[in-house]
């Protein structure tokens, strides 16, 4: 069995519904995205559901290998990276080769990738995510009412430009939630838009009337320090991680004790990657969080993580080209036993958004929005629904 | 499929240039689908097998092995003869794993075929043994080994025996790398004490402390004292011992010990470590089957060998040639057992302290 080749197909998706965070409030309805197909000479093919910049150069260091060699291509690979760094998009090409490896690993066991992994249970446990910076206070109620009605507890609500909105929105998603739990889970999210002073202030007034359970983003991702004080200084964990690339991008934060939580994703170089992050992260007794996948595929991952926590669910309904084996359930994300990562792709589908590719709105990823870390810019009138009297 | 029983075989052996003999284990998880996982270990662990196997394994898909682990060693975090146990039927369910895959144990756990640079370890004063550098010696002529550690059992560490191993090693090519491994018979001031005394003839590469003596304190100072790599590990539970480590980077060179860490939690260390590039060195372990895991783990430094050939009981495919140990390709951890040999060598219990009791027949 061996690697012979792969191509990347690209496309334009366009969601159901638009996200958004403060750094872009009016949002995004259009994504870019890729899928990786990594063909052998056996005719089982792995993919992954991104893909970098790069990949030509990489691909040296696994073809013709065993796919199922996944964690000694991952050192073979990364080493290569050496002066350049595993970083940015390089980061990316890494790691869509790792995901579509270990896809390769699990069919040729003719497991899901769950097992592959080592997973009791095909199942983690679910919070619901808006990315809901730009949905009116209705939609907002909308969408964590639909996940509630799931069996979710737990959502994590965009903030950052207006303490009143937030703090009203904050109770609008609990109340939504409170068919699921009498006390739901709250989190929040300013995705790197405050100091760690301003994180402070501004947590602290939420707190005065929620209880929140941990703070995503309150400061820059490198920022071990500022990380640290907000974390001190406020009630809620601090959570980070998701736009850092490897795990030496870590190392700094779980030493100086600055998170509480960590985010996981694909982006944390793919599968062999995110568990060395994990594990540790498992060493200094900090529990990770996976973060949103389209079609959950990651789910796979996290359930095999022993100190996984939950893992973030957005379902802006992206997997129109895709078919996926898994379904929410209880609250839970629960994982069939199709083999690899159990997505497959729809080529027709793929074709004709290819052929015809969808228009929408926004620009991502999201630029860094202006004041961040010094002063607030909100919204302006009619960038989003949300702010009244303005 | 579903795990059905597990059963242990307990077998004393005579050791190769040692007069007294050498007890170990044999553990063998069955399935319903006629499927067997083995594993050598080298205590009785008959008793916390079987509770084990009860609370936590049977029925169970024994493909979950890290979920399996998961729940067992949050039960049992730190060392003791249950958390031995768990070590073990890991160790045996990842063979059996393997074996399912039709695979070698190296392959199952995505690593490549890699040789890793094998240190050859042993006792100070390994009873009835040979001179040490003899055993040195034999080990550089025959197999190219050129890294040599020392395990002290006293309270010391005895110059005239790592001069030996020096001089043993020592070949045109250069100076043998020499590590020495106190376990826990000194404290960290003694150790520092001792090796500044040493580091005046050797190059040490290494200096190795254990139970109780392993506080992240006592290394971090090892560490700052001396110009060798603190090193610990053996013995210690994979995450419950290795917080304070981690937290104050205590360690500079860690042992990755399948005996209390099984395979899912050597693989979970090793990557723990990566995050700031700690360089692993694998203990040694029964048929020298911790050697599959190096090409899978991302920053292994080399494997420790007490045994470079297995005793007449069993077969294991590890290979060692100039200085390198390579796994082999069968499946599983490759581990093959004579069953005539077995039974001849299987005895009843072991005693306590580990002394002979004659092997008898089993009945």
């Amino acid at each position: 069995m061996k690697i012979t080749g792969f191509r990347i197909e690209q496309y334009l998706m366009r969601m159901d519904r638009a996200i958004a965070d403060c750094n872009l409030p009016g949002g995004v309805n259009l994504l870019p995205g890729a899928i990786l197909f990594l063909e052998t000479d056996e005719n089982i093919t792995g993919i992954a559901l991104s893909a970098g910049a790069g990949m030509d150069s990489l691909f040296r260091f696994i073809e013709g290998a065993d796919p199922r060699e996944v964690c000694g291509l991952w050192v073979k690979m990364n080493d290569s990276l050496h002066k350049i760094g595993n970083r940015g998009i390089t980061s990316f090409g890494l790691s869509a080769f790792d995901m579509a490896l270990w896809d390769l690993k699990a069919k040729l066991e003719d497991a899901p990738l769950w097992r592959t992994l080592g997973a009791r249970e095909g199942r983690v446990r679910a919070y619901a995510s808006g990315l809901d910076y730009c949905l009116s206070d209705d939609e907002l109620f909308a969408f964590y009412r639909r996940l509630a009605e799931q069996g979710v507890t737990a959502g994590k609500l965009k903030v950052g430009l207006d303490l009143e909105a937030d703090m009203r929105r904050l109770g609008i998603m609990r109340e939504a939630l409170s068919v699921a739990s009498k006390k739901p889970g709250l989190m929040i999210d300013a995705n790197e838009y405050w100091s760690a002073k301003q994180a402070v202030r501004w947590i602290s007034r939420m707190e005065q009337q929620y209880d929140l359970i941990w703070a995503e983003e309150p400061a820059r991702r490198w920022d071990y320090h500022g990380l640290r004080q907000v974390s001190r200084q406020v009630k809620a964990g601090v959570a980070t991680g998701e736009n850092l690339h490897s795990v030496d991008d870590f190392y700094p934060l779980l030493a100086n004790g600055a998170t509480d939580v960590i985010n996981v994703w694909t982006g944390h170089s793919g599968v062999t990657g995110c568990r060395q992050v994990a594990n540790l992260a498992l060493a200094h007794g900090v529990p990770v969080s996976m973060m949103n996948a389209q079609a959950n595929y990651m789910a796979h991952v996290a359930a095999a993580l022993p100190n996984h926590w939950m893992m973030e669910v957005v379902d802006p309904g992206r997997e129109h080209c895709l078919r996926y084996d898994n379904r929410i359930e209880d609250g839970f994300i629960v994982l069939g036993n199709s083999p690899g990562w159990g997505v497959d792709v729809d080529l027709k589908k793929l074709k004709a958004l290819q052929d015809n590719p969808p228009q929408g709105k926004g620009e991502f990823p999201f630029p860094r929005r202006e004041g961040a870390g010094r002063y607030i810019v909100p919204p302006k009138p009619g960038e989003v629904p949300w702010r009244s009297g303005r | 499929m579903k795990l059905t029983g597990a059963s242990t075989t307990l077998f004393r052996y005579p050791a190769p240039g040692r007069s007294s003999s050498r007890a170990g284990s044999l553990l063998e998880l069955t399935t319903d689908e006629g499927m067997t996982g083995i594993a050598i270990g080298d205590a009785d662990l008959r008793a916390p097998i079987a509770a084990l196997f009860q609370d936590f394994l049977k029925g169970e898909d024994p493909r979950a092995a890290p979920g399996l682990w998961h729940r067992m060693q949050e039960a049992h975090p730190r060392a003791g003869r249950a958390r031995a146990a768990i070590a073990l039927i890991d160790v045996a369910l990842w063979d059996l794993k393997a074996r399912m895959n039709n695979e070698p144990l190296w392959k199952t756990l995505g690593g490549s075929r890699l040789a890793v640079n094998a240190c050859a370890s042993r006792a100070d004063a390994t009873p009835g043994a040979r001179d040490a550098g003899a055993w040195f010696e034999d080990t550089k002529h025959r197999l190219g080994f050129r890294s040599g550690m020392l395990r002290s059992t006293g309270r010391r560490i005895d110059g005239h025996r790592l001069e030996q191993v020096r001089d043993a090693l020592a070949n045109g090519a250069g100076e043998p790398e020499l590590g020495v491994d106190t376990g826990g018979t000194l404290a960290a001031a003694e150790v520092i004490r001792r090796v500044r005394t040493l580091e005046k003839r050797f190059d040490i590469a290494w200096i190795a402390l254990g139970p109780p003596h392993a506080s992240a304190r006592g290394l971090r100072q090892v560490s700052d004292s001396v110009r060798a790599a603190a090193c610990a590990g053996r013995g210690l539970c994979f995450p419950r011992d290795f917080h304070r480590h981690f937290q104050q980077r205590s360690i500079d060179l860690v042992q990755v010990d399948l005996r209390v860490n099984g395979i899912t939690g050597a693989l979970q260390l090793a990557e723990a470590a990566y995050g700031y590039e700690l360089p692993v060195m694998l203990c040694a372990a029964p048929g020298n089957i911790h050697v599959h895991l190096a090409g899978a783990m991302p920053y292994v430094m080399n494997a420790e060998i007490t045994e470079p050939a297995p005793p007449a009981l069993y077969r294991t495919g590890v290979r060692i040639e100039d200085g390198r140990a390579r796994p082999g390709k069968t499946p599983g951890t490759g581990i093959t057992v004579d069953r005539a040999a077995l039974a001849r060598a299987t005895v009843d219990r072991l005693s306590p302290r580990g002394k002979t009791a004659r092997p008898r027949r089993k009945k």
